[in-house]
Order: structure tokens, then C-alpha cells, then sequence
């Protein structure tokens, strides 16, 4: 069987024919013509990437029934992929074709002509050495599923769910707790209107419930969700029984996991935990919602109240930008439950940014509610009573008892994000949120394709900004993820040779996208050709080369190389 | 729980048991009792072959072969890692195994349990203090020789013989691995051998053994230290004269100009577990065209090719694994110190990752791991070296 | 009568003149052969450049690897496309035409040397501080067509130490004069082409002397001994035990072996992987089992495989790391099958391995 390989060098209008000697380099491509075995057509053309160009080619490769192609052009960041379509209209495999840069490599660089010449004709040589030991590789098709993940059915995932199923996407709803609608329904109010707002929640609630395109799934995990962006295997666990479990393809995965309130236990000058009577905001919050009333540990109502704004702010590194006004929200709770109470706010700084914002804080202070800007804060007790110990601005320092204090912990985000984000192969930021694509411009994407971050599982977050988010990421999904859409998973990607496997799973170890798994009963390791991207991990670290990447491997290289310094 | 797992697990005491016969009677008659008592279900334990003239590994469930066995014997014809992987490559059996093996080979079973080769749940790990071992070749051309000069080890006490293989004589790893239970024959009365538990499991075995230890080890601990000083002293200077055999091509080429590329020293050695060696396969498989390209390019090719990278090639693939068990240099038809030679290199390279081999099951093995903060001292190199120019 | 080409030089002056003439006349384009390394030491190269033969020793006793395996990894992808000179023993000439029978690599192009052979010694005689003295009592036993002390027992016991598909053969063994005078045989039309314009007498002379005859009688001794200490026969598998109890399994014989041409030996495959269930039963049947197991099945199955291509190098021995006599019963076991065909391998490159032959009549007595 002899090779017809077919050598087309472009002169790239002035580019590579002004500083390469085309014509000693076809003399010298051809000088390599050694029939039977080895068939070279050497010529030159002055666009290839043109439409004329094109067409010279594909009429070339079938006019000379050619075995492989070699072309001598620009980077195959350019043209790569356009002369690899031109392959495809031929009978020629588009992967046994080679474009060798001898613009950026050798016309661009290098001033004297002679060595670039030089140069053009190593490379050259050596491309068609490489593509000589190329395979034919057949691409696959697979139906993108246009089915979404949300995972957390906080009013962030709800939203998001209602609003890709109310264009027919099927969403799978995936719950932690034993119930869904998340920290909100824990409120007796909501901001801004404090009032009918809640109806719309409990509504939003019940949609999801009867909505047909909605699963939920309560008390369940993700236990694996490996894939990429319109291709996702996902594997649910309960969160009880660890051999339930539901798994399912999806094309998008929606994190919204939400928030949990800092520990102030861990700052010790905060008496949390140590004294009696000093709660959190979300304490106050779920007695409140449970009983309606807001009480002292002996059942009465407390006579003097201080608020404490910022606890932990320094120790996180950042403000957590909903507090301030959940705390007016607060106070103006305690001001309608118990007219008498004297309630002071302390705050190191106020953080008001919503259109609405100031006007709610000059209401709560009209409501007699004092604010003290603090540097420094500690609470005390002697004997019985409590103190809250200050320095102000000035530097001046005061102190006021207090029978209740409630503070504004910092917002953190959920427990197990580390481990989401490595299910999910994305990152978390220094503060501990899930890391966005970019900080200003894309909010809702992260670095993986296809997994989205919404509400406060991004960053500390209010509720309407949480809906924007939820919106956000329904209209991106519904324009990224087209229904019947097909996807070409990536052809060069990597095989374990079976023989040669040991199931040593160091492949596995250093497998970036999860695209491999073990075997059990073969032992061996096994590469998800749906899944691998082809980044060569595996290849590189497999000691004895059973794992190979299909389009880069040694012998191809090597034979490249060994040319290519001759 | 894994064996070995107890980085912090640190040996008080021991259990005093009379030597009768010999040490390795004693040792075997140990084993017997823990059989009977249905302790363990089998021993995989060294056992003079039928010609006499060799040692095999043997899982042993029926007492009558503790006949030929010799838990210390005089060489190590088969890495005991390898015989342990061959029995638990594809996962943990039924059968509860003890394994009475030298330190190195303990040390090369824990490694290759951290790549799948070796599975230790339901191995109970013996040792015992190394004297080291005598060169295969040696041995086997007089057995009774071997076998002669080996008793005089114990029977005269003497550590440090002249005998044993040379990276036996500047080993200083030979005491107390990862195991679960050793054997510390050093430092003792002439007539007593510790049994000292090295693990939770250990313990458990000896109390269901009924073995109290309540023992000293203070003793023991002192001779230890004392051989394992006198050996780091000749490891050094070993060392010293192993570097220059490997710095720069022209001393590898030297080095290894009579390597025939056999690659035995790659068959024997437990950490290669590859089934085929990354330069057996297509890779190192050329045209006539390439190698006579090489060869006018010089003037002449040497035959077999690439030995050099061969070596190099497995030291790089290896050497973080390397427990200088010596299996490599035992086997080299070419008679190349070879295991002196990784051994010098494992040195380095472990040192950089302040890695070694075998120290604990749950450690994992640095090219495995990724650690954003790492090497910066070569950091600091590359740093320093473009300051120069 | 054979044609012979006689150069009044000394056997190692004479060849390595022979062979610069034939690089510098460009009859060739490379020489393989060995090439001295260090103090006694040698590997085999492929020389391209005429400086490089001065340091080349051909017939030099040491055989660090068959040559016929290197020659068949040189060739197995493609045919070498240059002429080669290649200088090369007895055996591996044959093993070399063993593996081409197998498709493992090409005859063409190749111009073969080779001579009437006095054997090689082990590897590890290179160690000894007197090797020099050794190489000359060598080849003090070649000329008296002796046989050497210390060389390999495979090659003391060798019957086929002449060439058969050599183009040129040198002959060493009975040449009383190698110090003053060398004959060249010339076999075949390449090798006349290829010596013409190199100084020498061209006679007529019978290849096949007196003292090759009996050189070949005292061989024929020492194998009747080695076998006889090889009782394979009458082992058993308690035999078997005792013989091959050392074994390692390092494989190391088989590596080196140049018949053994497999990519990944089936004994080293994953089919004899077994799950500690296999090992849990068999253990209960025996009480003991050996570990890694299937020593002797490799030793059985490799046997099977290869030993009736044996060309009887005494490599395998040579690198053995318990000093296990592999050569000799792989080349007994080998020579006993063969007896059934009249076979020798790597005599013709036209005959047919007998065992890849099909005949619809053969052994027909076994049926009665």
C-alpha cells in the first residue's frame, strides 16, 4: 500500500512568499517522491484559505486519490479547522491531514531568507514524517440534552427552575433538607414591602410542586456529576440511604446552594454561646416566625435590646451586604412587638446600596431606634447583666447594658461548597463563594462550561438580586442549550490500551474532567469517550504508556521530532 | 483498618520469647500457634526449595510445610512485594494472610498498595531486624557455603558482614518498617527474641495470642541505633562514590556501556509494575531508516539503542518509589552496581519531595498530589539563574 | 570446491581491512559487528564511518546479544534500504533467518559475514582482572581447532559452528596461520562483487578441512554429555521441580532469547492474573502454594513455543540470575521435537517452519 501524500505550500498573498524560497522548497518536498512506497505532490498556491484555495484543494485530493495531506501555511489557530472541512468534502479522513506553520514558525521570524527557507523545509519534512503515522479518527455525534440540574431549592433555585420549566425544559430540583423554599420561608416578612411579598413566595413554592416539568428530589446529594456543557451524567444519593439513588443526563447544572450564617461562637468577645440571651438575626428570625413574638429566655419581653451589626466582618474579609437592613427590618419587628423596648443598632459601617435602602433606614431610626458607629465592641457581663462595651469613631469609649442582643453574623456560604465545587470541577474564591467566570462581566457562569452559580451561593445576596440571578441564568441556559442540538464530543482524546492496563489508577488520580473510570472486574481503567477532552494528564503520567492520546501519540511525535532535527 | 495506617503508633513495649532450636524455629513455631489458633488463615513465608538450592515464596495453610521454611533466610531470590501483589492484585480475598518479609519489602508492599498492585486489608505485616542478604549468584553457586556463612550471622551475632549485598551494607532502613508486629533480634538476650507489636493490630494479635508485652525495648532500641549510625556513615561515603558514576552523559555512557538491555533489573524490581515497559513498547521500536540515519549522523550506533534512556528513563519513572531493596543488582547479568546507583539517585529525588517510600500506607505519593505551593527552592534556582545572565 | 579469497594479513588486520575497503568503496554503506568498549568489553554497532572500524573486533568472543535479534529489530518495520555488511555468528545468522521466516524482519541488503565459530564466553568472564590471557588461549584452542575451556557450555557442546546463509565466511577454526594469513570463503555472486578490487589471491580450496571434521566430532562429545546431564526426558513434573525450583521468573531468558519475538509474552499477560479466589481454592487443595505462581508453566509454556526454533545460542544460561542450564534443555527439548521433521532452524530461509505447515498426511503412526 503505498502513501500518496500531497504537499501544498500557500504563499499567503506577500506573507510567506516574500520571505521563503517556495521554489526550493517544492524542489526539495519532491526530491522525497520514492515510488511505490512514497507518492509526494509538492505545489504551491497563493490562498489556500481562500474559497479558491479551497477548491483547488479538495479538487487536488481527489483528483490524486491522496493518502495524506500536508499543508505549509499559517498557525492552525487560523485554518485548522477550514482545511479540515475541506478534507470532509472529500473521501479523506480530516485527521490525516497536517498543517505545518511555516508563517508564524519561519516567514515572520526569521529575516534571512535562506535560513527561513531552511527552516520551512525541516518543518515540512517533518509534518509529512508525523502524518505518515497518523490514524483515521471518525467523529460521533451525540443529542445535546437540553435538561437542567438545579441544585438547592432555595428561592435562587426555584426561580431558576420555574422559569426553565415555563419554556419546557425539564428540571431536576435537587433538595438537601426534607423541604424546599429554603432560608426565605423562615421569615415572617420580607424586604422591601414587608408584607405581601410572603404570598408570592408561598405561590412560587407551590408552582414548583405542581409544575410537570419539575422533579424534586428532598433530603438527596449529588453524588456525581461528570460531563460537559450539553452532556452531563449526573448520579443523586439520599441523603439517608446510601444505596438510593437516581441518575439521569442533563445539560446544564444550576448551583444555588445558598448561605449559612457564621459561627460568632468563634469570636469570644461576643459572649455567643457563653451568655445567656444573645441570639443571631436567624434565631430571632425562626422563633420569631414560630411564635410570633420575640422573648427573653424567661419568657419575658426584653426591656432593652442592642443589635450588633458586622460580627465576624473582619475576620471574613468582606461585608455581607444584606445585614444592615434585615437588622432595621429587625428592630422594626422588636419597635412593633414591644413599643417600650430601647433598642440601639451598633455598626461599623452601613451598607445601604438598594434604591429603597436609605428610605427604610431613616424610618427605623424614626421609629426611635438609636445607631452607634463602633471601632472596637465587646460584650460583657456582671453578675446578672449584660453590657455592651464600645469604642466609638472618636475614640471615646462608652458602655450600655442590654438585655437582648442579637447579632448580624457574617454570611458564609453553604457547608459542603468544597465539595461541590470539586464534584463539579469548579472553583471557590478566597472568600469561600463559588468562583464566577468574571467578577463584572459574567456573573452567573464559572470557568466550566454549562455550570452555572446563582443567589448566595455566589455571593452574599438579597432577594431580588437572587431572582435577577435565577433569571439571569434561565435566559442564558434557554439561548446556550438548544433542544435537537448535536454535539461532536472530541475526537482526539485519549485510550487505555486493555492489554497494557495494570489498574494502577494513577490516570485516574490526575484526570481533571472525571472522564475515567475503573473497572472492577477487568481491573483496568477505562476513558468515557463522551467525557474526555483529550488534555493528555492520563498519557503523561502512565508509566508504561497503556495510555495513549489518539491523535498525539509517542510514535507520532517521536518520528516528528527525530525528522525534524535530522 | 488499613495495615500500617499508624503513622503515630510508636512501639513501648514487647513481648521476650526463648529461642528454641533457632531463631527462624522460633519465628516458625510462632506461626504455627497463631495457624492453629486460627489467627491467620495462611503465611506466606519463605521455604527452601526441593534441590535445596534456593528459597520461593510459599503461602503456607498446611503446618507440615513449615518443614523447609526459613522466615530470615540468606537471599532474596523474589522481592516479597511481588509475591504479595501477585496474591492480592485484584483486591482483598476472604483469607486472613500473614506476610513475614525484610524491611525493604515491606516498604516496596506499601508502596505498591498506593498504585493498586498490592491490596493489605487482611495482611498482617511481619519483620524482623535485616542482617541483610547474600548475592544470588554467590549463593547459588555453593549453597551450603551460603548457607554456612548466613547461621554465622546469628550464631556469632555479627552485623556488617562482609557478605552481604552491598546495598545491604549501607543500609540503614533495616529495623522496624510499617508493620504490624516485628521481630527485634538485636540488643536482646543471647536466648531471647522481642516480639513487638507496631500497631493496633499487632496488639491484637498478640492478645489473641495471649502473649502479654510488657517488655523493654530499651535495649534493643539502643543497638538498633547504634548498627543503623555506623551504616548511615558508610551510605554516605558510598554515595559519594556513586556520584561521579552518574553526573553528566559522558559518565552514564561510561557507566552503563556494558549494559546489554536485558532489563532484568526492571523484571525483579517491585515498583516497575507496568505490564509493559513504556520503552519496550512501540515507542522504542524504529525504521530501519531512523537507525541508519543515527548511525551515519555519528559515524556508528550502538546496539542495543537507548540504553541510556532506559536507565534514565526508569530512574525518573521510579526512583520516588526506590526502597534500595537490591533485587536489580542481584540480577544484572552485566554485573553493574545498579541498585548502589538508584539507590544514590532515589536519595535525591525523595529528598527533594521529602518523600519515602513505605513510611505510611496513607501517604500519598508526590506525583499524585498536586500542592500549589511546591519546590520553591527551585523556584528560587530559576529566580537566581536569569539574575545571572 | 569452494571459491576462497586469501589475504596475507593476520586474521584481525585482514578483516578489518576487508571491511574499510568495503565502506570506503562504498560496496557498502554500514558495517555491523562488534566494536571493542572499554578495557575487555564489547557491543555491537553499526558502523558508517571508516575511522569508527578501528576500533571493531568481528570475531571477538563475547556475544553481548544475539545479533540476529538486534538485525531483526533493525529490520522488522521496513527492509534496511542501504547495503549493510554484517558480521555475525553461526547461530544468530540462523536466528536471524528464523525470526525472517516469521515476518520479524528482512534479508535484503544485507551482505553476511560470518566464520567458523569457536564460541563465545559468558558476560561475566569479562569481570575476571586476566581476561586478556583468556582471550588468548582462545584463540590458541580455535587454531588447534579445540575447544575452549570457558566458554559457554552451549557453544562447547555446538555442532552447527559453520554458516549457512553467510555470503562470506571467514575460517578460524584448524587455521593453524591466523596470525600471518587469512581465507576468505566466498559463497555467494554478492560476495564476489563485493571483494573485487580488494587485495588477495582467489583459489579454489575445500571449505569443509580435517580440522573443522574433527572439531566437529569433539563437539559432537560434549553435547552427548551436556544432554546426558539434561535427563529431561525421565524429569516428570518432580523433575521439573527439582531443575527449574530456583527459577525467579525474572523471564530474563526469554528476553534475550532471539526466537521469544513476542510484544507482550503471553505468560506475562493478564489472562494469568488470578482473583484470590483462584489462589483461596487452589491453596485449600494443596495446603501450599507458590508465589507469583506458574514458575514452571512458563518454563513448560515457553518451551512449547519456541524450543523448536532453538538455534542454540546459550544466551538464556548466560543471563540467568540463579544459574539455571536453560540453554541446554531448550536446545535438547528443541533438537528431540525436530528429530520428527528434519529441521534446522534457520538453515534455509525457504523452508518452512514445519510447525506452521499444515499436512493433511503426517504422524499418521501416532493414529495407530
Amino acid at each position: 500500500m503505498s502513501d500518496k501524500i500531497g504537499v501544498y505550500v500557500c504563499e499567503c498573498g506577500p506573507n510567506i512568499a516574500d520571505k521563503v524560497d517556495i521554489k526550493k522548497i517544492l524542489a526539495e518536498i519532491s526530491a522525497l517522491n520514492e515510488p511505490p512506497e512514497k507518492i509526494i505532490i509538492a505545489k504551491k498556491h497563493k490562498l489556500l484559505c481562500s474559497k479558491e484555495g479551497q477548491d483547488f484543494l479538495a479538487d487536488e485530493i481527489t483528483k490524486n486519490e491522496l493518502t495524506h495531506l500536508v499543508i505549509a501555511a499559517c498557525s492552525p489557530r487560523d485554518h485548522d479547522i477550514t482545511f479540515m472541512n475541506v478534507c470532509k468534502r472529500t473521501d479523506l479522513n480530516p485527521y490525516l491531514y497536517k498543517l505545518v506553520n511555516i508563517r508564524e514558525h519561519c516567514a515572520w521570524i526569521i529575516p534571512d531568507k535562506d535560513e527561513a527557507t531552511e527552516k520551512a523545509i525541516q518543518y515540512i519534512r517533518a509534518g509529512i514524517s508525523r502524518v505518515t503515522y497518523q490514524a483515521p479518527l471518525t467523529e460521533k455525534e451525540l443529542d445535546s440534552i437540553p435538561d437542567v440540574l438545579v441544585i438547592g431549592a432555595g428561592i435562587a433555585g426555584i426561580e431558576a427552575s420555574l422559569s426553565l420549566a415555563g419554556e419546557n425544559r425539564k428540571v431536576y430540583l435537587v433538595e438537601k433538607t426534607s423541604s424546599i423554599g429554603g432560608k426565605v420561608t423562615k421569615f415572617e416578612k420580607i424586604l422591601p414591602h414587608q408584607g405581601t411579598d410572603l404570598d408570592i413566595i408561598q405561590e412560587k413554592i407551590q408552582a414548583v410542586q405542581e409544575n410537570e416539568n419539575i422533579e424534586i428530589f428532598t433530603e438527596t446529594e449529588v453524588e456525581k456529576a461528570i460531563g460537559f456543557f450539553g452532556n452531563f451524567e449526573i448520579t443523586l444519593k439520599n441523603i439517608h440511604n446510601d444505596e438510593q439513588k437516581n441518575e439521569f443526563k442533563v445539560g446544564a447544572i444550576v448551583v444555588a446552594t445558598g448561605f449559612n450564617l457564621f459561627n460568632p461562637g468563634k469570636i469570644p468577645r461576643y459572649g455567643y454561646g457563653k451568655m445567656e440571651d444573645i441570639y443571631t438575626s436567624m434565631e430571632i428570625e425562626e422563633s420569631n416566625f414560630k411564635t410570633g413574638k420575640i422573648l427573653l429566655k424567661s419568657g419575658n419581653p426584653p426591656k432593652s435590646a442592642a443589635l450588633i451589626h458586622c460580627v465576624g466582618r473582619e475576620e471574613k474579609g468582606y461585608c455581607s451586604r444584606v445585614c444592615c437592613n434585615y437588622m432595621f427590618k429587625i428592630a422594626q419587628y422588636l419597635k412593633e412587638k414591644i413599643p417600650t423596648i430601647k433598642i440601639t443598632e451598633f455598626y461599623q459601617d452601613l451598607c445601604l446600596p438598594n434604591k429603597a435602602d436609605q428610605k427604610f433606614f431613616v424610618d427605623t431610626k424614626n421609629k426611635g431606634v438609636d445607631f452607634i458607629r463602633f471601632k472596637d465592641i465587646a460584650v460583657k457581663q456582671k453578675e446578672k447583666e449584660k453590657f455592651i462595651e464600645y469604642t466609638k469613631i472618636d475614640g471615646k469609649k462608652e458602655k450600655i447594658s442590654a438585655e437582648m442582643i442579637i447579632l448580624a453574623p457574617a454570611i458564609e456560604p453553604a457547608d459542603g461548597s468544597k465539595g461541590m465545587a470539586e464534584l463539579l470541577n469548579i472553583s471557590l474564591d478566597e472568600t469561600g463563594f463559588f468562583q464566577e467566570a468574571h467578577q463584572k462581566l459574567n456573573p452567573v457562569a464559572t470557568s466550566i462550561d454549562g455550570v452555572f452559580i446563582v443567589g448566595s451561593a455566589q455571593n452574599p445576596k438579597n432577594i431580588p438580586d437572587s431572582m435577577m440571578d435565577a433569571q439571569a441564568v434561565a435566559g442564558k441556559i434557554l439561548t446556550q442549550l438548544i433542544p435537537g442540538e448535536k454535539l461532536i464530543p472530541e475526537v482526539i482524546i485519549s485510550e487505555i490500551s486493555e492489554a497494557f492496563c495494570t489498574g494502577c489508577q494513577t490516570c485516574l488520580s490526575v484526570c481533571s474532567y472525571g472522564a475515567i473510570y475503573f473497572d472492577e472486574d477487568k481491573n483496568i481503567s477505562i476513558v468515557n469517550e463522551a467525557i474526555c477532552r483529550g488534555c493528555g494528564n492520563c498519557v503523561a503520567s502512565c508509566p508504561s504508556g497503556a495510555a495513549h492520546s489518539k491523535h498525539f501519540t509517542s510514535l507520532q511525535i517521536y518520528q516528528e521530532v527525530l525528522e525534524a532535527i535530522r | 483498618m488499613n495495615t500500617a495506617e499508624n503513622e503515630s503508633y510508636s512501639p513501648k513495649k514487647g513481648a521476650v520469647i526463648s529461642i528454641k532450636d533457632s531463631i527462624n524455629k522460633t519465628i516458625i513455631s510462632f506461626f504455627k500457634g497463631a495457624l492453629e489458633k486460627k489467627i491467620f488463615d495462611a503465611v506466606l513465608i519463605p521455604v527452601k526449595v526441593p534441590a535445596g538450592d534456593s528459597y520461593t515464596w510459599i503461602l503456607i495453610e498446611d503446618v507440615s510445610l513449615f518443614k523447609d521454611a526459613a522466615p530470615i533466610a540468606p537471599i532474596m531470590p523474589v522481592q516479597g512485594a511481588n509475591a504479595l501483589s501477585s496474591l492480592t492484585r485484584k483486591g482483598k480475598g476472604n483469607l486472613k494472610i500473614a506476610a513475614i518479609m525484610r524491611p525493604c519489602e515491606i516498604r516496596a508492599a506499601i508502596e505498591l498498595s498506593k498504585l493498586e498492585q498490592v491490596h493489605l486489608e487482611n495482611v498482617f505485616l511481619f519483620s524482623f531486624d535485616c542482617p541483610g542478604a547474600l548475592p544470588l549468584s554467590d549463593y547459588v553457586q555453593n549453597p551450603p557455603k551460603g548457607e554456612e556463612v548466613f547461621e554465622s550471622f546469628f550464631t556469632k551475632n555479627k552485623w556488617n558482614e562482609e557478605s552481604i549485598k552491598p546495598i545491604c551494607k549501607m543500609c540503614d532502613n533495616f529495623s522496624l518498617p510499617n508493620c504490624d508486629l516485628h521481630f527485634g533480634i538485636l540488643g536482646t538476650e543471647k536466648n531471647d527474641l522481642l516480639l513487638i507489636p507496631n500497631s493496633i493490630k499487632g496488639e491484637g494479635v498478640l492478645n489473641e495470642m495471649g502473649i502479654a508485652f510488657k517488655n523493654d525495648l530499651s535495649e534493643w532500641k539502643k543497638k538498633v541505633d547504634e548498627i543503623k549510625k555506623q551504616r548511615e556513615k558508610t551510605k554516605k561515603e558510598a554515595y559519594h562514590t556513586i556520584q561521579p558514576m552518574v553526573e553528566g552523559l559522558d559518565n552514564l555512557a561510561q557507566t552503563f556501556a556494558k549494559c546489554i538491555g536485558c532489563h532484568n533489573c526492571m523484571s525483579v524490581c517491585p515498583i516497575c509494575y507496568c505490564r509493559q515497559c513504556y520503552f519496550d513498547s512501540e515507542v522504542s521500536k524504529f525504521t530501519s531508516d531512523n537507525y541508519l540515519l543515527r548511525a551515519e549522523k555519528r559515524g556508528g550506533l550502538r546496539f542495543p539503542t537507548d540504553i541510556i534512556l532506559f536507565q534514565s528513563g526508569r530512574m525518573s519513572h521510579m526512583s520516588l518509589s526506590c526502597v534500595s531493596c537490591g533485587m536489580c543488582e542481584d540480577v544484572c547479568p552485566a554485573s553493574i552496581p545498579i541498585a548502589q546507583i538508584f539507590s544514590f539517585i532515589a536519595n535525591e529525588t525523595q529528598k527533594a519531595f521529602e518523600y519515602q517510600p513505605g513510611r505510611n500506607v496513607g501517604e500519598p505519593l508526590p506525583l499524585k498530589e498536586y500542592k500549589e505551593e511546591e519546590l520553591q527552592e527551585l523556584k528560587k534556582l530559576v529566580n537566581d539563574s536569569v539574575g545571572q545572565e | 570446491m569452494d571459491k576462497v579469497l586469501k589475504i596475507n594479513k593476520s586474521m584481525e588486520k585482514g578483516i578489518i581491512d576487508l571491511l574499510k575497503f568495503l565502506l570506503e568503496s562504498k560496496k557498502v554503506d554500514g558495517i555491523f559487528t562488534l566494536r571493542k568498549l572499554g578495557q575487555n568489553n564489547v557491543d555491537y554497532a553499526l558502523i558508517t564511518d571508516v575511522s569508527g572500524l578501528n576500533d571493531a573486533v568481528p570475531f571477538y568472543p563475547l556475544m553481548p546479544a544475539n545479533a540476529g535479534k538486534i538485525l531483526s529489530h533493525l529490520t522488522q518495520k521496513k527492509p534496511i534500504k542501504k547495503p549493510i555488511a554484517a558480521v555475525v555468528r553461526p547461530c544468530e545468522l540462523r536466528a536471524f533467518v528464523e525470526l525472517v521466516k516469521r515476518e520479524q524482519g528482512s534479508l535484503e541488503n544485507f551482505l553476511f559475514i560470518s566464520s567458523s565459530c569457536g564460541g563465545v564466553f559468558p558476560i561475566k568472564s569479562i569481570e575476571q582482572k586476566d581476561f586478556d590471557k583468556y582471550i588468548s588461549n582462545y584463540w590458541d584452542t580455535v587454531k588447534n581447532a579445540d575447544i575452549s575451556a570457558d566458554i559457554r557450555s552451549t557453544c562447547k557442546a555446538c555442532e552447527y559452528f559453520t554458516p549457512y546463509s553467510a555470503d562470506i565466511t571467514v575460517s578460524l577454526v584448524g587455521e593453524k596461520k591466523l596470525d600471518k594469513e587469512c581465507r576468505i570463503f566466498l559463497n555467494t555472486d554478492k560476495a564476489n562483487q563485493a571483494i573485487k578490487g580488494f587485495d588477495g589471491e582467489i583459489s579454489e580450496e575445500e571449505f569443509e578441512s580435517s580440522e573443522i571434521s574433527s572439531l566437529l566430532e569433539k563437539r559432537k562429545t560434549e553435547k552427548k554429555k551436556l544432554f546426558d546431564e539434561i535427563h529431561i526426558e525421565d524429569l516428570g513434573l518432580e523433575g521439573m521441580v527439582e531443575v527449574f525450583g530456583k527459577c525467579i521468573g525474572c523471564h530474563v531468558c526469554s528476553r534475550v532469547c532471539p526466537i521469544c519475538y513476542c510484544i507482550l509474552c503471553d505468560f506475562e499477560s493478564a489472562t494469568y492474573d488470578y482473583s484470590q479466589s483462584d489462589y483461596e481454592k487452589e491453596l485449600h487443595k494443596k495446603g501450599g502454594l507458590r508465589l507469583p505462581p506458574d514458575t514452571i508453566f512458563f518454563q513448560i509454556g515457553r518451551l512449547t513455543h519456541m524450543s523448536f526454533s532453538c538455534v542454540g545460542c546459550g544466551m538464556c544460561t548466560d543471563v540467568c540470575p540463579v544459574d539455571i542450564p536453560v540453554a541446554a534443555i531448550f536446545q535438547k527439548t528443541g533438537e528431540e521435537t525436530r528429530q520428527l521433521f528434519d529441521y534446522l532452524p534457520g538453515k534455509d530461509v525457504e523452508e518452512t517452519i514445519p510447525v506452521m505447515i499444515f499436512k493433511e498426511e503426517e504422524f499418521t503412526e501416532l493414529g495407530e
